[in-house]
């Protein structure tokens, strides 16, 4: 029975049966549901009230009005920190997109042994958020890391890279941009849909590859780049481990890898202002709504649907 | 009409009393009272790491034998942890009963009423034996927030094996200057080529260096209302001073001094044996001798008889304190009272959380010390100090993270000692004035 026989007879089929088969479903999503309520929907509702309040963790929240989100704008080190997240999102996000792409291209033409090359090219993207990375990073990057040692090796005194502010974020974009393994994955994913009658009929017409990859690929591509795009815009601004682990829970040296998140949590934990911290998660949110808006309204002159 | 309103407000007075006393009837036993003889479980939590894990545990399971109807749950953390999740527990009412408190987070607890009066339960708390100094220390307006258990002192530690090996003599202690520091510093730079270092730069990992340099000029970080006084021209000098052993190369570069001063005990200049001399508490002796594996020697700080006043002082190593949500606060302090005062319980405990601020405790341990506790004991005991400073003020608990910011904005050139100071000063003032 094809799949399109199924749906009809979904569609058809005796009210009973689906009836039961309803409420079934409701049972098992249940959990989920009550987890959605309770462990999300739940906090993050409290957490807008709390961010019109002075709250300690301890005494009970005071109501302030908008003093919390009029902060938001006087705040020199939140201002830094925007700095500081925005450097990050808008330098690595293109450039993991691009390593993405071209790790995929590379890929996409039938390598032997591709399947090992693409768990091999996705694994960092399942480790690269995690504490153990971060802690790797360290080791890297520190006074007597790994580079250093291979720049001693030309005789080139290196510097501890992550304790020095000039370039303590620069590494973080460099690990941020090495776990392009799951746009990639999607990119391959796409590269396959696209018919090789294209390129065929360009090949015979005497296109270059590179016309090729501008003409066709590049154009068919486009809703898989603007997705990979928007997601990766979302997951960088609500990136916090890295900069966690690396600096310390710090942000430093000189607030220079204190990212809008990482500060979010220090007003909270650290100085006991949950109240602002909450305001902060809420602007946060509107920025990322920014964002996202911006990027669908600019898809509509690059973005190509082949429908 | 009159008595109409008085009627009310009688009534309601009434009501609220009999609210509050019902309340207090209900929040288990109360501080001053007996100890239960049902079956009760305290949470106990502490940071650390696993040497002080594994003798804090045995020393429950003593206290558990003497009382076996009370069962002390250990949780333990490292230090960051500890303080994001007290955090969280006080906040979701879950606090443990008994907590390892800090002199830095001290009042942030206390005057949030998050601690317990340990005056409350007097009956089951014995602190006779306490230097009321030291005592004084874990006191807000009166209140005993916190029992002191160790103190420890501000210290510089030599590497005496680097010296003899670079043939410079150990200076002499009883009155050498901040600048005899530097100099000898020097020669440990020159010789050391570049692989050894002379100073360990301070201000990095805590306040206490420029507090110090406070009272040798007879002045405090805080007044006694908590409020900041420290002269703009002392915080000058303490980041001028940083940065001069930075630029003669006195210190290590400074990517690589923060690198090492922020990656803990283990990792530091002290601990690798790339720097001669280090600001450390005394009581970090035998970690730290273990970790380098050379031999280090506690000196006295330098600039205590040039200035007005000593700057050396007892500083709790960290306090006990009591919930004030605790529903059984009489057994958690006959627990605290266990830990301060068990001799058998101090012989497993030994210096492993500063030398024991219980004077009889800390000469009933005295004969089982090992070499390096025995030289932190006796700093403590010959080294002249003065007055301890007020604890650190309420909502200043990010005080060191503050100072680690500035130092960094100053050694890495993003602002001159000057402006650091008068950023630093009115930073730490805001976050005071901001817990009000």
């Amino acid at each position: 029975m094809s799949a399109l026989d199924e749906l009809r007879q979904l569609r058809h089929g005796g009210a009973q049966v689906r009836k039961r088969d309803n409420k079934a479903a409701f049972w098992f999503l249940a959990p989920w549901f009550a987890g959605l309520l309770f462990i999300t929907v739940g906090p993050v509702l409290a957490s807008f009230g709390l961010g019109f309040t002075k709250y300690n963790l301890i005494q009970p929240p005071k109501f302030i009005g908008f003093d919390n989100f009029a902060r938001i704008f006087s705040d020199e080190r939140l201002h830094n920190a925007l700095g500081v997240t925005f450097t990050y999102v808008l330098v690595s996000v293109p450039l993991q997109l691009a390593c993405a792409l071209g790790v995929a291209l590379l890929l996409d033409r039938g390598l032997r042994g591709l399947a090992f090359y693409r768990s091999a090219f996705y694994l960092p993207s399942l480790l690269g958020s995690s504490v153990a990375i971060a802690v790797l990073w360290t080791q890297v990057f520190g006074a007597e890391g790994l580079l250093n040692r291979v720049l001693g090796f030309f005789g080139i005194e290196g510097k501890g890279w992550i304790s020095d502010p000039d370039t303590a974020l620069s590494t973080l974009i460099v690990l941020n941009v090495w776990t392009f393994g799951s746009p990639m994955i999607i990119f391959l994913a796409g590269l396959r849909q696209i018919p090789a009658v294209y390129y065929e009929a360009a090949a015979i017409d005497g296109a270059s590859k590179w016309s090729q990859f501008w003409r066709i690929t590049l154009p068919l591509l486009s809703p898989i780049l603007f997705f990979n795009l928007v997601l990766q815009i979302i997951h960088a601004f609500q990136s916090f481990t890295q900069a966690f682990v690396v600096s310390g829970g710090t942000g430093g040296p000189s607030d220079s890898t204190m990212f809008y998140t990482l500060y979010l949590y220090q007003q909270g934990f650290s100085r006991f202002d949950m109240g602002y911290a909450s305001a902060l998660a809420w602007f946060l949110l509107l920025i990322i709504a920014a964002f996202t808006a911006i990027n669908f309204w600019a898809a509509k002159y690059w973005v190509f649907y082949d429908d | 009409m009159v008595t109409g309103v008085r009627r009310r407000t009688a009534l309601t007075v009434l009501f609220s009393l009999t609210a509050s006393l019902l309340a207090a009837c209900g929040s288990g036993s109360d501080a001053g009272g007996d100890l239960t003889t049902e079956k009760v479980t305290l949470r106990f939590s502490w940071w650390g790491a696993d040497d002080r894990h594994k003798r804090t545990q045995q020393v429950i399971e003593m206290f558990q034998k003497k009382h076996p109807n009370i069962t002390i749950k250990g949780e333990f953390k490292e230090w960051n942890g500890y303080w994001d999740s007290l955090a969280t527990t006080m906040a979701a009412n879950d606090a443990p009963d008994i907590m390892q408190m800090d002199e830095l987070y001290i009042a942030s607890y206390a005057e949030r009423g998050a601690l317990l009066d340990l005056n409350e339960a007097k009956k089951h708390l014995d602190t006779a034996n306490f230097d009321q100094k030291a005592l004084a220390t874990g006191a807000i307006d009166g209140k005993q927030y916190g029992l002191p258990v160790g103190l420890g002192m501000y210290s510089i530690m030599v590497n005496t094996d680097l010296l003899a090996k670079y043939n410079i003599p150990v200076p002499d202690d009883t009155k050498w200057s901040w600048d005899d520091l530097k100099k000898i510093g020097d020669q440990v730079s020159k010789a050391g080529g570049g692989q050894v270092f002379g100073v360990q730069s301070p201000g990095i990992n805590d306040a206490a260096g420029l507090s110090i340099r406070a009272r040798q000029q007879g002045k405090a970080m805080f007044d006694a209302q908590g409020k900041v006084v420290l002269p703009p021209e002392i915080a000058t000098q303490y980041w001028q001073y940083i940065l001069d052993l930075s630029k003669t190369g006195v210190a290590a570069p400074p990517s690589v001094t923060i690198e090492k001063a922020s990656a803990g005990l283990n990792q530091s200049a002290t601990a690798t044996n790339t720097a001669a001399f280090g600001l450390w508490w005394n009581t970090q002796l035998t970690a730290l001798t273990a970790a380098s594996g050379a031999k280090l020697k506690l000196l006295r700080l330098p600039g205590e008889t040039q200035g007005s006043a000593r700057g050396a002082y007892y500083k709790p190593s960290m306090f006990w304190s009591v919930s004030a949500r605790s529903k059984h606060p009489a057994e958690a302090a006959a627990f605290v009272s266990f830990l301060a005062n068990d001799e058998e319980a101090a012989k497993i405990l030994l210096t492993e959380r500063g030398v024991p601020a219980n004077l009889k405790i800390r000469e009933a341990i005295a004969g089982q010390l090992k070499e390096t506790d025995k030289a932190a004991k006796e700093y403590l005991d010959t080294v002249p100090v003065s007055d301890p400073p007020r604890i650190t003020p309420n909502g200043a608990s990010t005080l060191d993270t503050i100072l680690k910011r500035h130092t960094e904005d100053v050694l890495f050139g993003r602002t001159t000692p000057d402006a650091a100071a008068a950023s630093f000063i009115k930073e730490v003032q805001s976050e005071v004035d901001a817990a009000k």
